[in-house]
């Protein structure tokens, strides 16, 4: 019999199960009977039951058999007491975390330009790090995108000779070493921590070695301790794929930038401009090369679905006079329509006749599902939409934010914002800290989590699950679409799991 | 600062974050950005390692490491005593703490007042080196703060010291090694540093009869044990039959007992059944059989000394990572400090026995034949009952043998 095997029957025995019992069961097992082992999840509940001593013992127990620690002493009450109202932040620095201790905590800034180097088919991706950060970042490319193991990632790692010396010395070596065995066609030499703290200059660096090899080469830096998440790793590796770029002959095409999820050939976008004539020329950074993206400045318009897009945007339209259409990911129709309006305007070409089509029939869906929305509450993770200006939309629909969890406040994000507080005024956090939410669910009561969790967890609670995932790879009012049907399937799961949990 | 193609040498603070996760009924909180804490998820979960309400970061901002303020760290602290009641918390500093200087033994010190928990501060940032260094700190870290005194000696109970869960299969080795000692000589695991223990555990150190030293890491720590609690110490690494026939005779000897005869005598029975190998090397024509190890310094020395039992010359020993924790490492084995160096030796072999972790093997030729043994590896799911170690990873070790044999 095994440890774990062993340590349930004990926890079995001092929940109640008679001991002859257990004894029974045992020899009934070794002469071969089907095993009858006491089932966990009705065992964790009976443990939430019990109090005082007896619930830590148990406790102790259902760690040594691999069940994560519980949070004995936390409650949703308190933790929401520390938070803020929507209606009191000026800047990011008024959003508190949940708790201060984090778990799992933000993904890092190096995560996200790696994740930008690996959508230009021919970049090397240079990581200038620690072990750890190089470690784990080869292990995030060891796939086909990438080129598999031996791929385009590689790493030059600092010991603690560079911290106190410096590292350009041997950053041009292993330079030498990297241009020799790979050939690239540029390189994205990505910085992490302490290279900030030590102050070495990169940018500098990555000039010398542009002049040197005659081959483009972008310093991004990706210190996790001046932002949030990942996302400032995205923006700064796109960014820096300016410096590929050079001036070239207007082509009329149109170049898509900051679609990371998906296939760009299969949106409705896409669809409307092929039907309309119009040529797409850079996909950044959905699968692109050096020599693509050295030509985007031939482009009429830029169209930008992700606001990680939009630096890059702006620099393109100041130095090649590009113009561009922010085109995110709109839950409402208007701003698609907008979005549309303004693309066609720029392309000097007529507005689509399907577009009014599709305006029409997203606003039957929402007329469809207002009446049963009304008043429902749910919180809000993450999702692949712009999380105030889908907050807005949702609340104009009937539906009330009870917590809002973001980590990005931009001064444009303050019109939404006022929308929100015209109907709620929501509790706000920042996001990935999935722990000390169960203990909030216990006070608040969603109906619905909008993101990433766990669907049984939330089950249990009455609580249904959204997640946005598939609206990744999707760009018009497809995205309104989607999520109205979304919103309405998670209501309708709610109210079943709502009374499983007898609320 | 060189060029690494694959995967780096884990640091120090790897070492010593995986060590830690083993230990139920504590938490490990990081100091430092939150990234590399998510980041790092993605191996110590593939390392089978629980950290679900077990891994905290408290991130830092660009104020925390301009001003040095620690007021995240403390609040965290305290958050984490009162919400998890943990009996120990490992307070473990992060690339840019360890650069700054934050002075986090400090933190813990005056904190203590605060909280119920134990804390125990890890300062190093990954600078100090690879993970051995890391995990023999561990270690000794351990042992220094955890196990109580006054804890009676209990006949037939072992510790082991020196099982890092980044070694391939280590639970299988483990798993093979309790069952022997269990088998051979009676013996019972009280805690076994770091591969699934518990705080409980380490503190009931002292009852043991004999400290088990798996890694040579772990010496350090076994010394001093055997100061403080007068345990004395085995250290041996069962590879191969006569290994392990060696090993239990010194587990034995250390607490006055010998090892069942039924035990030994199967050991040495299937140790003279290796003499057919001879004939496979007859009928290989006289050809050059040769071998290179690759992986942790016990390892790479029990395999090799089993090949070379079984006619196989061992033309290199390379250990994975640095000399610099091993205390009197032999001389010929080889540690290289540039990733190109090592690549360049297993680019070149040809009609060779490797074993080595998943990224050598992929660069050395099809003519050799490959055989997973150390870490880094790419498959996610991982034996937990096929050892390396013992009789059963002696068998296995054996058809590995043989199948070169017959190549």
């Amino acid at each position: 019999m095994g440890i774990k095997e062993e340590a349930m029957w004990k926890m079995a025995e001092k929940m109640g199960m008679p001991k002859s019992a257990i004894e029974a069961i045992k020899a009934k097992q070794k002469q071969g009977g089907k095993t009858a082992m006491p089932d966990m999840g009705k065992m964790m509940s009976m443990m939430k039951a019990m109090k005082g001593d007896k619930q830590d013992e148990m406790r102790k127990m259902a760690e040594r058999m691999g069940m994560p620690p519980q949070a004995v002493g936390m409650d949703g009450n308190e933790l929401l007491g520390r938070l803020n109202r929507l209606s009191r932040v000026q800047t990011i620095k008024d959003v508190p975390q949940l708790t201060t201790a984090l778990f799992p905590g933000t993904h890092c800034p190096l995560m996200g330009a790696a994740m930008i180097a690996g959508g230009i088919d021919d970049c090397l991706l240079v990581i200038v790090g620690t072990d750890e950060c190089s470690y784990y970042t080869k292990s995030l490319t060891i796939n086909e995108r990438y080129g598999g193991i031996g791929g385009r990632c590689v790493s030059v790692v600092l010991d603690s000779h560079d911290v106190t010396f410096g590292s350009t010395e041997s950053m041009h070596k292993a330079f030498a070493e990297i241009v020799e065995e790979y050939q690239p066609k540029c390189v994205m030499l990505v910085t992490t921590c302490v290279i900030e703290v030590i102050g070495d200059d990169y940018d500098a660096i990555a000039e010398e070695l542009t002049r040197k090899y005659q081959l483009p080469v972008m310093a991004v830096h990706t210190e996790h301790f001046k932002c949030e998440d990942h996302f400032p790793g995205f923006e700064r590796a796109l960014t820096a794929c300016q410096r590929i770029m050079q001036p070239q002959e207007g082509d009329g095409s149109v170049n898509v930038l900051g679609q990371r999820m998906g296939n760009f050939a299969d949106t409705e976008l896409h669809r409307l401009l092929a039907e309309a004539g119009v040529k797409i020329g850079v996909q950044l950074p959905s699968g692109c090369t050096t020599e693509e993206i050295r030509r985007a400045p031939a482009a009429k318009v830029n169209i930008v679905v992700h606001d990680i897009a939009l630096p890059l945007a702006q620099a393109m339209q100041e130095q090649y006079g590009i113009p561009y259409v922010y085109f995110n990911r709109f839950a409402a129709p208007e701003k698609v329509l907008q979005a549309y309006q303004h693309l066609f305007n720029y392309l000097e070409l007529p507005l689509p006749a399907e577009v009014d089509a599709m305006l029409a029939a997203c606003k039957e869906q929402e007329e469809q599902l207002r009446p049963l929305v009304q008043g429902v509450p749910y919180i809000y993770g993450n999702t692949q939409y712009d999380c105030f200006e889908l907050n807005s939309y949702l609340c104009s629909l009937g539906l009330v934010p009870q917590l809002i969890q973001s980590n990005h406040l931009r001064e444009d994000n303050f019109a939404d914002i006022q929308s929100i507080l015209a109907h709620a005024d929501p509790y706000i956090c920042k996001a990935a800290n999935i722990a000390p939410l169960q203990y909030v669910y216990d006070v608040l009561h969603p109906w619905f989590y909008m993101g990433h969790e766990f669907g049984d967890r939330l089950r249990a609670k009455g609580i249904a699950l959204l997640h946005s995932d598939p609206a990744g790879k999707m760009l018009g009012f497809e995205c309104s679409s989607f999520l109205l049907q979304a919103v309405a399937k998670a209501v309708s799961a709610a109210k079943k799991f709502r009374e499983e949990a007898g609320l | 600062m060189s060029l690494v193609r694959f995967l780096p040498t884990p640091s120090d603070r790897m070492g010593i974050i995986w060590s830690l996760l083993a230990v139920q009924g504590a938490i490990v909180l990081e100091y430092g950005p939150a990234g590399t804490t998510h980041y790092s998820m993605g191996l110590y979960g593939g390392l089978g390692l629980r950290f679900q309400n077990r891994l905290f970061t408290t991130h830092m901002s660009e104020d925390d490491v301009v001003m040095g303020d620690v007021t995240r760290l403390e609040e965290a602290l305290v958050e984490l005593d009162k919400n998890y009641a943990p009996k120990v918390i490992f307070v473990v500093a992060s690339s840019v703490t360890a650069v700054i200087g934050t002075d986090i033994k400090g933190v813990c010190r005056y904190m203590q007042n605060e909280v119920k928990a134990k804390l125990v501060a890890f300062e190093q940032g990954g600078f100090r080196g690879d993970y051995s260094v890391g995990l023999a700190e561990t270690y000794k870290l351990l042992v220094r703060n955890l196990p109580q005194k006054g804890v009676a000696q209990e006949k037939g109970v072992y510790n082991i010291i020196g099982a890092s869960a980044w070694r391939y299969r280590m639970a299988s080795d483990i798993w093979e090694v309790k069952s022997l000692l269990s088998e051979a000589l009676g013996l019972s695991c009280n805690a076994c540093l770091c591969c699934d223990t518990s705080v409980e555990e380490l503190q009931a150190m002292g009852k043991a009869q004999v400290n088990i030293v798996l890694g040579n890491e772990g010496l350090a720590a076994a010394q001093y044990l055997e100061e403080k609690f007068g345990t004395p110490y085995v250290y041996a690494a069962p590879y191969g039959y006569s290994g392990t026939v060696r090993f239990l005779e010194s587990v034995g000897e250390a607490i006055g007992e010998m090892p069942q005869p039924l035990v030994l005598m199967r050991l040495r029975m299937k140790e003279k059944g290796m003499s057919m190998l001879s004939m496979f090397a007859m009928m290989g024509g006289g050809k050059t059989k040769q071998a290179v190890v690759k992986g942790d310094y016990d390892l790479v020395q029990g395999v090799s000394a089993f090949l070379e039992q079984a006619g196989i010359s061992v033309v290199h020993k390379i250990c994975a990572h640095s000399l610099k924790a091993i205390a009197e490492p032999a001389a010929d084995v080889e540690s290289y400090a540039e990733e190109g160096e090592w690549l360049q030796l297993i680019r070149g072999l040809h009609a060779t026995l490797i074993f080595a972790d998943d990224v050598a093997l992929t660069q050395a030729d099809a003519s050799n034949m490959k055989v997973l043994i150390s870490a880094p590896f790419m498959n996610g799911v991982v034996a937990t009952h096929l050892p390396f170690m013992g009789e059963k990873g002696a068998d296995f070790l054996l058809e590995q043998i043989q199948g070169y044999y017959q190549k």
